[in-house]
């Protein structure tokens, strides 16, 4: 393992040498367990970045960390400014949206409740309804529910009013945490395609943590994985996706 | 039916003042999680300092305000000392710092006020309206004024302010909440302290038609709970339905059920506790807890 860390697994960094979101030497846990051991990676700006490992590798630690939700041990830096152990608000006012785990929905309130909270930290009235018309294009079924209880959504819709409410923060950073999980492929694949588009169009900087490693390769720019708490590879999509172990553990073929 | 009608006005306006403490006690189970034992005795202690703003010849509408103010700070206040440092921590260890809290509040207002009985001012004119052979007391209708008009103020604040609409999002997800950008912290904060303004505004009520001493309120405390278990502890619309219902049958019960008279009347809550626990555990208005297994 360690060697295969020392031989491939060095960052090398994004292309043109303009890292948007640094990490270095992170390490975090939970009480006396230790979930991250040490890494390091940095993302560019504006381009979408997968992470790729088995589960318990510590994928939703790191982005827990990156938004200040774990304590953490290293430094994050986020286009200059020092984000380590600021808490979670302040991580938000930076610019920084996290779509945990299981989504995040507020189940009792309605969607439109759901997508206001959304832009909590922002100013501006006129902005935030203006930002509401801009996700209701993107996800034009947010729009007929508006009312309704956001408990009321299908899995695919509120994993959609997740993502339209991190984006109502305006993000510079955007963090998915396994948007996939428990979508059928088809959900997924408009998911995914939709994350593109934002990133495009709004030059949004996406990490997105993902296990199925096709789909994630299939949007991301670069790709890191991580196994039990280290960065072990790192490079372009398609080097990840021509590695011949990842083949073998995350897509399922030998190359 | 003239006297019957009577009993039900009667019966709501008790109800305003449990619906009241109630709410207080639904507030703070919704932000933390935890059943305020010590709810009825902040309430009886925002009473005292009343008192003691009017003793010195303070209007008493003046007095109220201030006497909330200072409740809304002091329930603030409690949060960050005394509950922020068992966050998380077992439910019991909560429950525990609150019956200490309860022990503590009610040995400080003795200490202060001595455990004799002060009479309370009754800010209502002592009259009545009667209007088809009903008769309903300026004081009833007061009571149920003030009342309405604080429920009236919170739904204002959790519907239409964005403060209310953060409040409700911790109440829900705190997790999420925190991710957004909200500071869960304060939230919560602001949630005591809300409660303990709800709670100090059922004090100041029912102190009149009682006598105001530190046990005042652990009868109050009693139907409150029968009144937020009825409406289910995580409905504030329920605390209040609650509340009402529970006043009415109290007075029903001691007015037509002969045996039960003045004297027995306590017992109601408690009848009402067992019953909806065996029946609806979730309460009228509550959604059923589910877990995972």
């Amino acid at each position: 393992m360690n060697e295969r860390a020392g031989e491939r697994g060095a960052d090398p960094g994004p292309p043109g040498g303009d890292a948007f979101l640094t990490v270095t030497d992170l390490h975090a846990g939970y009480g006396e367990a230790r979930v991250l051991h040490g890494v390091n990676l940095t993302v560019g700006r504006g381009e979408i970045c997968a992470i790729l490992g088995p589960n318990g590798a510590g994928k939703t630690t790191l982005l827990r960390a990156l938004s200040g939700m774990v304590r953490v041990r290293g430094a994050v830096r986020l286009d200059g400014a020092d984000l380590t152990r600021r808490p979670p608000d302040a991580v938000a006012r930076r610019g920084v949206a996290h779509v945990p785990e299981g989504r995040g929905t507020f189940m009792p309130l309605t969607v439109e409740e759901n997508l206001r909270l959304g832009a909590f930290v922002r100013r501006g009235r006129g902005e935030v309804e203006a930002d509401l018309e801009r996700i209701h294009g993107y996800f034009p079924v947010l729009r007929e529910r508006l009312r309704q209880p956001a408990g009321s959504l299908s899995g695919g819709e509120q994993q959609m009013l997740a993502i339209g409410r991190a984006l109502m923060l305006r993000p510079r950073l955007l963090l998915l945490d396994e948007p996939s999980l428990g979508l059928a492929p088809i959900v997924t694949r408009e998911l995914f395609r939709i994350v593109q588009t934002i990133n495009e169009q709004e030059r949004t900087t996406v990490v997105v943590v993902e296990q199925n490693a096709h789909l994630a390769l299939d949007v991301a720019g670069r790709a890191h994985v991580l196994e039990t708490g280290r960065i072990v590879l790192s490079g372009s999509a398609e080097r990840i996706r021509a590695d011949e172990q990842v083949a073998q553990s995350y897509l399922g073929y030998r190359v | 039916m003239a006297g019957f009608l009577q009993q039900i006005i009667e019966g709501l306006g008790a109800g305003a003042i449990y619906a009241s403490l109630a709410l207080a006690l639904v507030l703070i189970y919704q932000f933390t999680g935890i059943v305020n034992f010590a709810q009825g005795e902040m309430a009886m202690f925002s009473t005292y300092i009343a008192w003691q703003f009017t003793a010195g010849g303070m209007p008493f509408w003046l007095a109220l305000v201030l006497t909330l103010a200072v409740s809304f700070a002091g329930g603030m206040l409690i949060e960050r000392v005394l509950i922020r440092p068992v966050e998380g921590a077992h439910e019991l260890t909560v429950v525990i710092v609150s019956v200490g809290l309860f022990i503590f509040v009610n040995a400080a207002a003795g200490w202060i006020w001595t455990f004799l009985i002060k009479d309370f001012p009754n800010p209502f004119p002592g009259g009545a309206i009667e209007a088809g052979g009903l008769t309903v007391g300026f004081s009833t209708l007061g009571i149920l004024l003030v009342v309405g008009a604080v429920m009236g103020l919170l739904y204002l604040l959790f519907q239409h302010t964005k403060i209310g609409l953060g409040m409700r999002a911790v109440a829900t997800n705190p997790e999420s909440a925190r991710l957004v950008g909200i500071r869960v912290g304060w939230t919560l904060a602001l949630g005591w302290g809300l409660a303990a303004t709800v709670g100090a505004v059922s004090g100041i009520l029912v102190a009149p038609l009682l006598f105001l001493e530190p046990n005042m309120m652990s009868g109050v405390l009693i139907y409150a709970f029968a009144a937020a278990t009825l409406g289910g502890f995580d409905s504030p619309a329920g605390a209040v339905a609650g509340g009402l219902i529970v006043g009415v049958a109290e007075t029903l019960a001691g007015a037509y059920a002969g045996f039960i008279g003045s004297d027995l009347k306590i017992g109601v809550p408690l009848v009402i506790i067992l019953g909806v626990l065996l029946v609806r555990p979730q309460g009228l208005f509550g959604r059923a807890a589910v877990e995972r297994v």
